[in-house]
């Protein structure tokens, strides 16, 4: 045995090594990029809209990260967001009273309806819990029934949105039936100059933060992810754990619905079809594997604010026509290229660490 | 006496026992707008854009790995197809570039998923979807491309009937007994789309269920690394599947086009999802190794049956869309809870047995 010398970690490495660093370069290229072309881009109040712009993309992507810790995957989402946004909205519908109340604005007396209905906090809840309900059939057939994850969640997917559209009998809930309180929520609040709706997303990434870094059943997770039949072993619940995370991912959608609804004063049952798939990208951009085990709730954030900044500096790049046209094809080879210049990276270091490795 | 039990405990006779009675059922419920004929020229919309799309998902199931990118494919391979036509070129060739833009979509997707193994093919195929998707977009934009040659519109819409049968029926069938009569009708309410899917089914039994190479392609699927090792070229086969899968959906797209009569940007939006439910339905399974083709026409069957019966009843997507969604997460459930409550009793049973040898008489 000769003495093991210790290696100097280069630049690259430490990049891999810590993945946040990585990404927070990729963020910091891109905004520089967008920037170089147009300077207003650089301005605090963009950057704050940003990330008011990702958060709810920002906790789906959270909840997704669970479900992709476990090796499990939910392609339901956007249906879960619909149904339970729906199942509050009609809610608030039947409840909703409005009354009209004289106001003197600017010295000029003023009618102003004021629409009321169930507190905020109960409609949240109601529909956490309907996203939970959805999460939890999500979980029963994929951990007790034995159902490949991506078929189940592509069945219930079909199945969640015929359920609101059944709910809703077709119809759209519009302002009209929102109370005042929910079509401000994630609007009109803000605190400390910051929108409620990052307050939201930070609220929901310090709870998961803690849940998973220092609680029994979140580092479950990662075990029942990296190696199942070592986690069975160990004498860890391998089900309950893909329960827990469906039911996480479900509230979590539950929650996102409601400040997509809240956001366009809107539910429809169609509401944002399709979602799923940016939130699993930012994940895996994000570094989340998709076989499971792996994957930090920074790197989850970061990543779906990457995804944030290009879909809010496309515009700002000023390409030939309309950038809406452009949008699509760059947010495609963005993401193509985030995962396979990780995979490049990663397999160079892992050739140099085989290379140096003392025998 | 076991192949016997082997014969009956196939999938495909869940799927035909399904399928009798989902047909029955809405027959029984409508008996004048759903009926054998009016069946038949609903699989045009149903069956055969899909079935192309679902045998390509049916290939790359098998291996194991799924494609997510065969809808913006096939609309991207459409889209070529317009818009070579409108730039003057004869109606053949712009055919023939659908068909390779599909393959080389097929090829792009294939060389990324076998060059980064520690990617998944899920992701990959995902951001390959968007791109294609947008380089569709950017093609296109809003617009839309349409006017086909007239054979191609007719294509999407005639019926055997239409096509190739005198107006009366000849007199030979006339004065022949009743059953010639009704193959006679039988044979013309076939659309002339749903004759060219069929036609591609024997093709794929005897290549994936006859012969050396389906059997490869059921090994690698099984066990990647048992595979490679025992001869079997497996990144060359992955990439000729996934080419092959680009040119089905290509095939896919064209006929969609086909009976849509226009391409828009959002062409075949949501197929791969129908074409992966359709497979997994067929008896594939996202694991790999496991699918056949007998079981993808016949859950096509299932398929059209059901959804052409809850779109009279209903008149509704989202209830077609939910009935579908039910019917795959119960088909693929109800063999497993089997499984588990057949497990269950031989653990009791076994237990029993334990516990009267242990205990002296």
């Amino acid at each position: 045995m000769n003495g093991s010398k210790k290696r100097k970690t280069s630049f690259l490495e430490m990049f891999i090594k810590n993945r946040e660093l990585g990404l927070i370069a990729i963020l910091i290229i891109l905004i520089g990029v967008v920037t170089l072309r147009t300077p207003a881009f650089l301005t605090g109040e963009k950057m704050l809209f940003i990330v008011e712009d990702t958060a709810t993309m920002a906790i789906l992507a959270f909840g997704m990260m669970c479900v992709m810790l476990v090796g499990s995957i939910d392609i339901s989402i956007s249906g879960i967001m619909a149904f339970s946004a729906m199942a509050a909205g009609i809610i608030m519908k039947n409840n909703i009273s409005v009354t009209e109340v004289t106001q003197i604005v600017d010295g000029v007396e003023k009618i102003v309806k004021v629409r009321e209905s169930v507190p905020l906090i109960y409609l949240l809840l109601i529909a956490m819990a309907v996203g939970a309900g959805c999460g939890l059939v999500n979980g029963l057939i994929i951990a007790y029934g034995n159902v490949l994850p991506i078929v189940t969640t592509l069945g219930m997917q079909y199945i969640i949105y015929g359920l609101a559209h059944i709910i809703s009998d077709g119809q759209a809930v519009y302002k009209k039936d929102m109370s005042a309180a929910f079509t401000e929520f994630t609007r009109d609040f803000s605190f400390l100059g910051i929108n409620s709706k990052t307050w939201i997303m930070l609220l929901v990434f310090a709870v998961m933060f803690i849940f998973i870094t220092f609680f029994r059943s979140g580092r479950h997770l990662y075990a029942v992810g990296s190696n199942p039949e070592a986690a069975e072993m160990r004498g860890i619940n391998v089900r309950r754990s893909k329960l827990l995370a469906h039911v996480i991912m479900g509230a979590l959608a539950g929650l996102a619905g409601m400040m997509f609804a809240s956001h366009d004063n809107k539910i429809t049952q169609d509401l944002k079809t399709g979602y799923e798939m940016y939130v699993i990208a930012a994940c895996v951009i994000g570094g989340v594997s998709v076989t499971g085990g792996a994957g930090k709730i920074t790197g989850v954030l970061l990543g779906a604010l990457t995804i944030g900044v290009i879909n809010n500096g496309l515009p700002m790049l000023r390409l030939t026509g309309n950038a809406e046209f452009w949008k699509k094809l760059i947010q495609g080879l963005l993401i193509l290229a985030a995962v396979v210049s990780n995979a490049a990276i990663q397999r160079t270091i892992q050739k140099r660490n085989l290379k140096g490795r003392n025998l | 006496m076991k192949t016997i039990k082997k014969i009956f405990l196939r999938w495909e006779w869940l799927l035909i026992l399904l399928t009798v009675g989902v047909f029955f059922f809405f027959n029984d419920l409508n008996p004048k707008a759903y009926t054998l004929p009016k069946l038949m020229g609903q699989t045009r919309v149903y069956m055969v854009d899909v079935g192309f799309m679902a045998l390509g998902a049916l290939l790359i199931l098998l291996l194991g790995d799924i494609d997510i990118s065969v809808a913006s494919t096939a609309g991207l391979a459409a889209t070529i197809m317009g818009i070579t036509y409108r730039a003057g070129a004869p109606f053949w060739l712009a055919l023939i570039a659908a068909v390779a833009v599909g393959a080389v979509c097929g090829l792009i997707n294939g060389l990324l998923v076998t060059g980064f193994k520690e990617l998944f093919p899920m992701i990959i195929t995902l951001s390959t979807q968007t791109i294609y998707r947008g380089i569709n977009y950017i093609i296109l934009k809003d617009k839309s491309v349409g006017s086909f040659p007239e054979w191609f519109g007719n294509l999407g819409y005639d019926t055997v009937r239409d096509a190739w049968f005198a107006e009366e029926m000849p007199g030979w069938v006339a004065g022949s007994p009743e059953w010639i009569q009704w193959i006679y009708n039988f044979v013309g309410d076939f659309p002339v789309m749903l004759l060219c899917l069929l036609a591609v089914f024997p093709f794929f039994f005897v290549w994936i269920h006859k012969t050396p190479g389906g059997k490869r392609i059921f090994a690698t699927g099984e066990n990647i690394v048992t595979a490679r090792y025992s001869g079997i070229r497996t990144d060359r086969m992955k990439i000729t599947l996934f080419t092959l899968n680009g040119i089905l959906a290509a095939v896919g797209g064209i006929f969609l086009a086909a009976r849509t009569g226009a391409v828009k940007y959002t062409h075949a939006n949501g197929y791969e999802m129908q074409a992966i439910a359709v497979a997994v339905l067929g008896g594939a399974s996202t694991a790999g190794g496991k699918g056949s083709v007998v079981g993808i026409l016949l859950s096509l069957i299932l398929m059209t049956c059901l959804k052409n019966g809850l779109n009279i009843v209903y008149n509704d997507s989202f209830i077609m869309n939910l009935s579908v969604g039910a019917l795959l997460i119960l088909v693929v459930l109800l063999p497993n809870i089997g499984q588990y409550i057949s497990d269950y009793w031989r653990v009791l049973k076994r237990r029993k047995e334990a516990a009267q040898k242990a205990s002296p008489k």
